[in-house]
């Protein structure tokens, strides 16, 4: 995917679908009859110079178990967006990147986890995203223009003040790691929970809650930056690679070995794009777990009841990435007073909320939004608090939540903060 | 001169008569308690509709007016080496038999359809696989050739037929078409039809695959008597309070969305290698390609032959192959073999 040695390399060396001719994989060839006219023989070019992720494309049977899986069907839309089309209309170069299809895909992982011939969807899309990125070849939204610009400059997509990402611990006078010290554990905050005044309710109550238990952590702060998930999945890859090496360097000047990640996002980037040569250095794992550890081992004493009925939203990049289910649903158990109900689509079948994939930074129309069919979904549980353990799903539902009276009852809350309230 | 067939579905006895006619004397070994395979459980066989009980119960007959075949059930292959020319087999009720030549037809299995849980098998008692249609459709079957569902006695009148599940998929392991599900399914649809007007049929296929001679003419039949084809892959079956199942696909020549109700699903299940196909493999010291069907030493001009000497093979074992195919392979396998068989008593 965005890995440039790997494209540079053999790019034929792990295609293996398990067809075998004289006992070794079936490879494709460049099959000039999908050609229609010269400037789709040119695209086509273009992909197949720039990865081989358009090689999987060929495979596909056009079955269309992706289309069915993919949210943006459940929305009531009228050109819906079809990854089963999408990958039709790739491989005879008739595909339309003026418009703003390209970048609905959220890359929740529905489609990838259902193909039954394991094409990778998103990384195909990635690297079409990259066509427009890097080659101007299509429409980018300007939000999406204006978020990528400012992480390279900012290192944050709201144009915030770099030297202000580690304010808002500052109020909980909570005694950090001493400098020279490298053990414990260091806690990477993201760019939402860092600037966000509601983002930073969940770093305040991670920091609370790891405080509580008794483990030191420190911060990164200024010397932080965006994990680069949302912008490597727009296809910048060259703003990536930036900020993906000013992080390396960080963690390699504090020297705290594990990290810590509040957002899912941090933790799936981390943890596939940034130490996967090296993983020896350094461990990432998603704070979900290091809460789940707390909890469930009694390092905090939760004792106040919390008489509700909650309800969990998976985060993609935990559940259908990561294969984070129940860890999640343990601290919830965990919890006195809370009751726990699921709704139609969860664990691996959970809905998008709308925000993976660097759709947070895409402005879509009230009623063409993921989230309100998730939290359709959680009204329908009748809980009283829809919970998530990821910020960009937290910011996505509840952007949809505000000033829709349907929504009005529902709490939407981190799973931090949860858990704070029965400490 | 004597001969060892592994497996007693038609392959096997096909194969027993066709060395008995040659005056060669064949053994036939069974893990189940009956001989006669998977064939004896269908009513009708593709794709002139021929009863397989009935193909199936003359092939027994015939296999039981012969001196010179002897049949022994409920057995299995435990051991194998060779003393000179001679295979010395021992069997797991402590038998052991020497003979001069081994054929190995131990055919396939059938796809486990829960290992597609998306589809609900073994959990919604109205998806049902194809095997067990099959029983459904059968005049002296349980049912009396009625689509009485399980879940309320209720007769089924919206039937859809789900093609390749367990096939073509490379997620699990099976990349390969099964090659039949597309014909035996168009089969059963018609049957359906036929058998009760008020019945719609709906396929939900990939490509429908009916390459044999007569098998594209049933499906072309089959859509003349009003058997509804939609393609696109069934992504999900999920039950309703009265026990009928919603199937959601996309109908991928449309590009638009389907959902359907039906009172009941049936999966094609597909096939693969039989189950201790890598037991047998093992102990004869038989190459399996990365689908784990038996490999030939050549496969155009000794399909048969295997890279060890006097062991053949044939019928599904080696890849799966209709009703049809699988009986001229065993014809075919018997010359092979009783070439070899005369030639080693000639020399030896």
């Amino acid at each position: 995917m965005a890995n440039k040695e790997n494209k540079k390399g053999d790019t034929t060396a792990d295609l293996d679908y398990g067809w075998r001719f004289q006992g070794r994989p079936v490879l494709l060839h460049d099959d000039s009859s999908t050609i229609v006219d010269e400037s789709s023989h040119l695209m086509q070019t273009a992909l197949t110079q720039m990865s081989k992720e358009y090689f999987y494309v060929e495979r596909c049977i056009q079955c269309g178990m992706c289309t069915e899986t993919c949210p943006n069907t459940m929305l009531n839309m009228n050109g819906r967006f079809s990854p089963r089309e999408f990958i039709q209309k790739l491989r005879l170069g008739l595909l339309d990147f003026s418009g703003e299809d390209l970048w609905f895909c959220t890359n929740c992982g529905g489609c990838t986890t259902v193909c039954p011939y394991e094409i990778p969807f998103i990384d195909v899309m990635i690297d079409l995203r990259n066509l427009v990125i890097e080659q101007g070849a299509g429409y980018l939204p300007p939000s999406m223009k204006s978020a990528l610009a400012s992480v390279a400059n900012y290192q944050n997509p709201w144009m915030e003040d770099p030297d202000k990402r580690g304010d808002w611990i500052k109020k909980l006078n909570i005694p950090l790691l001493a400098k020279n010290n490298t053990n414990g554990v260091l806690l990477f905050a993201g760019c939402f929970p860092s600037y966000d005044e509601r983002g930073k309710k969940i770093a305040q109550a991670a920091a609370q809650l790891l405080n509580k238990a008794g483990v030191e952590f420190d911060i990164l702060a200024e010397n932080e930056a965006c994990c680069g998930d949302a912008v490597l999945r727009a296809g910048d890859y060259n703003t990536f690679e930036q900020v993906k090496k000013f992080n390396i360097e960080s963690f390699k000047e504090r020297e705290i070995k594990k990290i810590y990640t509040l957002s899912p996002h941090c933790f799936d980037v981390m943890k596939k794009h940034y130490f996967e040569n090296n993983d020896d250095t350094f461990s990432v794992a998603s704070f979900i777990l290091l809460l789940h550890e707390i909890v469930t081992k009694h390092r905090l004493k939760i004792n106040k009841t919390i008489n509700k009925i909650v309800t969990f939203h998976d985060p993609c990049f935990l559940s259908k990435h990561n294969n984070i289910i129940e860890e999640p649903r343990e601290i919830l158990k965990c919890l006195p007073g809370i009751e726990l109900r699921e709704m139609e689509h969860s664990g691996a079948k959970s809905i998008c909320c709308g925000g993976g994939g660097s759709g947070i930074w895409l402005d879509r129309k009230k009623g063409e939004r993921l989230a309100e069919v998730r939290l359709e979904e959680a009204l329908q549980t009748k809980a009283d608090v829809l919970v998530t353990a990821c910020p960009l799903c937290l910011s996505m539902l509840e952007d949809s939540a505000r000033g829709d009276s349907r929504f009005e009852r529902i709490e939407i809350m981190d799973i931090c903060e949860l858990v704070l309230k029965g400490v | 001169m004597r001969v060892l067939i592994v497996g007693g579905g038609i392959t096997g006895l096909r194969a027993a008569l066709a060395l008995s006619e040659l005056d060669i004397e064949t053994i036939i070994v069974e893990k189940s308690s009956e001989i006669g395979g998977k064939v004896i459980e269908y009513d009708k066989i593709f794709p002139d509709f021929r009863s397989g009980k009935k193909l199936v119960a003359n092939l027994i007959e015939s296999v039981g007016s012969m001196s010179n075949i002897t049949v022994i059930k409920n057995s299995t292959v435990t051991d194998a080496r060779k003393n000179n020319k001679i295979h010395i087999v021992s069997l797991s009720n402590n038998r052991v038999i020497e003979v001069d030549a081994i054929i190995l037809a131990c055919g396939f299995d059938v796809f486990d359809a829960t290992r597609q849980p998306e589809y609900g098998y073994s959990v919604y008692p109205n998806v049902i696989t194809s095997v067990e249609l099959e029983r459904f459709l059968d005049k002296e079957g349980p049912t009396k050739g009625n689509l009485i569902r399980s879940s309320d006695s209720k007769v089924a009148k919206r039937i859809a037929i789900i093609f390749c599940v367990g096939s073509r998929n490379a997620k699990l392991g099976n990349p390969y078409c099964s090659r039949i599900c597309c014909s035996y399914s168009t089969k059963q649809a018609i049957e359906i039809r036929e058998n009760d007007e008020e019945a719609s049929v709906t396929c939900f296929y990939m490509d429908i695959r009916t390459y044999g001679r007569g098998f594209e003419e049933m499906y072309q039949y089959a859509q003349e008597i009003g058997v509804k084809y939609i393609r696109g892959r069934v992504s999900e079956c999920s039950v309703l309070s009265n026990g009928d199942i919603q199937v959601r696909a996309e109908n991928t020549l449309l590009g638009k969305p389907v959902q359907g109700i039906f009172d009941l699903v049936s999966l094609s299940v597909g096939m693969m290698p039989c189950a201790d196909a890598g037991e047998l493999a093992e102990i004869f010291g038989i190459e399996r390609d990365n689908n784990g069907f038996f490999v030939s030493k050549d496969e155009d001009l000794f399909p048969h032959d295997t890279s060890k000497e006097g062991i053949f093979l044939a019928g599904s074992i080696t890849g799966l192959k209709p009703i049809r195919d699988c009986l001229l392979d065993a014809a075919s396998v018997g010359g092979r073999v009783a070439f070899y068989v005369k030639n080693l008593h000639k020399s030896g």
